[in-house]
């Protein structure tokens, strides 16, 4: 698999306070990234080491397969577009005046900033001056500024902060068409709901170490839902199971934990044969969230 | 530095009144130092014609520069704090010492032209309403490169100050501290006056009172290339100091 981005036991430390340690980022091309951690975790911290904004403690960066230094910073960063913090734009211009200081500053086509403003949608606000745009808008402009150079790496600090549920979805909308037109995007979000279902890996950054880093299935498939069980006698049911079985009852139905899919084979098997009637066994349905507090011990992140 | 570069940072300058604000500076000059030169004596003596009006520019400038420089440079960086540009310009190849140094490029030769503007039309009321004969002509030029440098000066410090504290009301306040420098700078010893780039605006000045005589003097070239030599130095570092400084 091809990485677009990789580090290797990247850090970052101030005095004695290590804001991000020993991180290996691996960003397959082609995907959305879902950057998750609470504030402070050093999502931003590690965004910035990607952008060169801030020199690593320790560690390496390899960005198209090219380490990022400062002599192959001015040409890499071409290829990035980046949204970090706030979402820039000039207040008193307009849209169209803004991209017109990206087209100059880049010397890029009237076409590639058409092509930009249209992605994000704006292109009926873009005679307005970005003062009186919304939050939203003002997001949209700052990707499309992002992605005028029609970047192969598109890297989104938190686009969604501060954004209505509409406004989320849009971005979210926006992201999904990117990654469809072959940008491979890294997104952060302290908001796991603002994630899932756009991201199809995933990194969780907890303390400035990587919880876990891999695709939404494997996230799944690391942390078990419990297995559920509908019997007309949950008290029965739970009865015949031996008292190692971390089960209890639950309204109508058996819920048990911890069980592998062969140790949930070898349970049912062991009811049937014990002449238990069983109506319905199934995995309880978890989102990312539950997932996420599951992997982070209750969410104390 | 890259003509592209600067190309944007003219685009952003628009709605800034940069324009308006040279021109503020031009007339306010110019008007100070007619209205001084009015109102003198020594402007209606014909030996004396000449040194009321340098008399009078050499106060109309550090009277208005400061503050307007402050404003001036105030308005051009801070919509950079206020747009999150330093990380944008960083992210498209622009240091943020690169941006400040733009903002010189862009900002400087409208300070220029406001300041050769004020001396022309000075220069012209002199020639129309003035009695002095040929007006002094090695002084005033003199003169008017002279405190074109300081003005120079007195804008790039202001632009870095306003690069590094996001409060803009720091520089305005440091400006007027520096309109009050730069006018009674000419009241002290010219050792403390050299301290700050405020106050050469008193060793540029060639027509001075001394007693009641208005007597005229070559401006301080040596101190003001020395301070243009610095200054040059200065901002060059502290611009590649703002390069290498992290987000």
């Amino acid at each position: 698999m091809s990485f677009v981005v990789s580090t290797e036991h990247l850090s970052k430390r101030y005095g004695d306070t290590a804001v991000v340690n020993d991180l290996n980022l691996r960003i397959p091309e082609g995907c959305v990234y879902g950057f998750l951690g609470p504030n402070g975790s050093g999502k931003s911290t590690t965004m910035k080491m990607l952008l060169s904004l801030i020199r690593p403690s320790s560690g390496t960066i390899e960005i198209f397969g090219e380490p990022m230094s400062r002599h192959s910073r001015r040409r890499l960063l071409g290829s990035i577009g980046s949204l970090i913090e706030s979402p820039p734009g000039y207040g008193h211009l307009t849209g169209a005046e803004n991209m017109r200081v990206v087209q100059r500053l880049l010397g890029l086509s009237d076409q590639q900033i058409a092509l930009a403003v249209d992605t994000v949608r704006l292109g009926k606000q873009m005679n307005k001056k970005v003062r009186n745009y919304s939050l939203g808008m003002k997001q949209r402009l700052g990707i499309a500024m992002a992605l005028a150079r029609q970047p192969r790496l598109l890297i989104l600090d938190e686009p969604t902060n501060g954004l209505d549920p509409a406004g989320i979805d849009e971005i979210r909308q926006l992201l999904r068409r990117l990654a469809d037109g072959g940008v491979t995007v890294m997104v952060s979000s302290h908001l796991l709901g603002e994630i899932d279902k756009t991201a199809n890996m995933l990194g969780i950054l907890s303390g400035g170490q990587m919880l876990f880093q891999g695709s939404r299935e494997a996230l799944f498939t690391a942390s078990l839902p419990d297995l559920i069980l509908s019997t007309p006698d949950p008290r029965h049911t739970r009865s015949l199971l031996n008292s190692a079985a971390d089960a209890h009852i639950d309204g109508s139905a058996v819920r048990v934990s911890g069980l592998d899919s062969t140790g949930a084979a070898h349970l049912i098997r062991h009811l049937v044969n014990a002449g238990d009637e069983i109506y319905e066994a199934r995995r309880d349905e978890q989102s990312l969230e539950d997932v996420f507090m599951h992997l982070t011990g209750g969410g104390e992140l | 530095m890259k003509a592209s570069a600067l190309a944007a940072e003219l685009t952003k300058t628009r709605r800034l009144r940069t324009g308006l604000m040279t021109l503020a500076l031009a007339v306010a000059v110019t008007g100070l130092t007619i209205a001084s030169a009015a109102t003198s004596p020594a402007f209606s003596s014909p030996q004396d014609s000449w040194s009321a009006l340098l008399a009078g520019i050499g106060l109309a400038f550090p009277v208005c520069s400061p503050l307007l420089l402050a404003v001036l440079a105030s308005r051009q960086v801070d919509i950079e704090h206020q747009s999150n540009g330093w990380i944008f310009a960083q992210t498209s190849r622009v240091t943020p010492g690169a941006l400040c140094r733009l903002k010189l490029l862009t900002t400087g030769p409208g300070v220029g032209l406001a300041t050769i503007t004020a001396s022309l039309l000075v220069l012209a009321f002199g020639l129309l309403a003035g009695d002095g004969g040929a007006p002094p002509w090695g002084l005033w030029v003199g003169y008017t490169l002279c405190v074109l440098a300081v003005n120079l000066v007195v804008l790039g410090l202001h632009i870095l100050l306003a690069a590094r504290i996001q409060n803009q009301l720091v520089g305005l306040g440091i400006g007027v501290l520096g309109t009050l420098f730069g006018v009674f700078a000419s009241a002290m010893p010219a050792a403390i006056a050299h301290i700050t780039p405020w106050g050469y605006y008193s060793l540029v000045a060639v027509a001075e009172y001394q007693g009641e005589e208005l007597m005229l003097q070559r401006p301080a070239v040596v101190s003001i290339a020395a301070l243009a030599a610095l200054a040059a130095l200065g901002f060059t570092a502290v611009t590649t100091f703002f390069d290498h400084k992290e987000a």
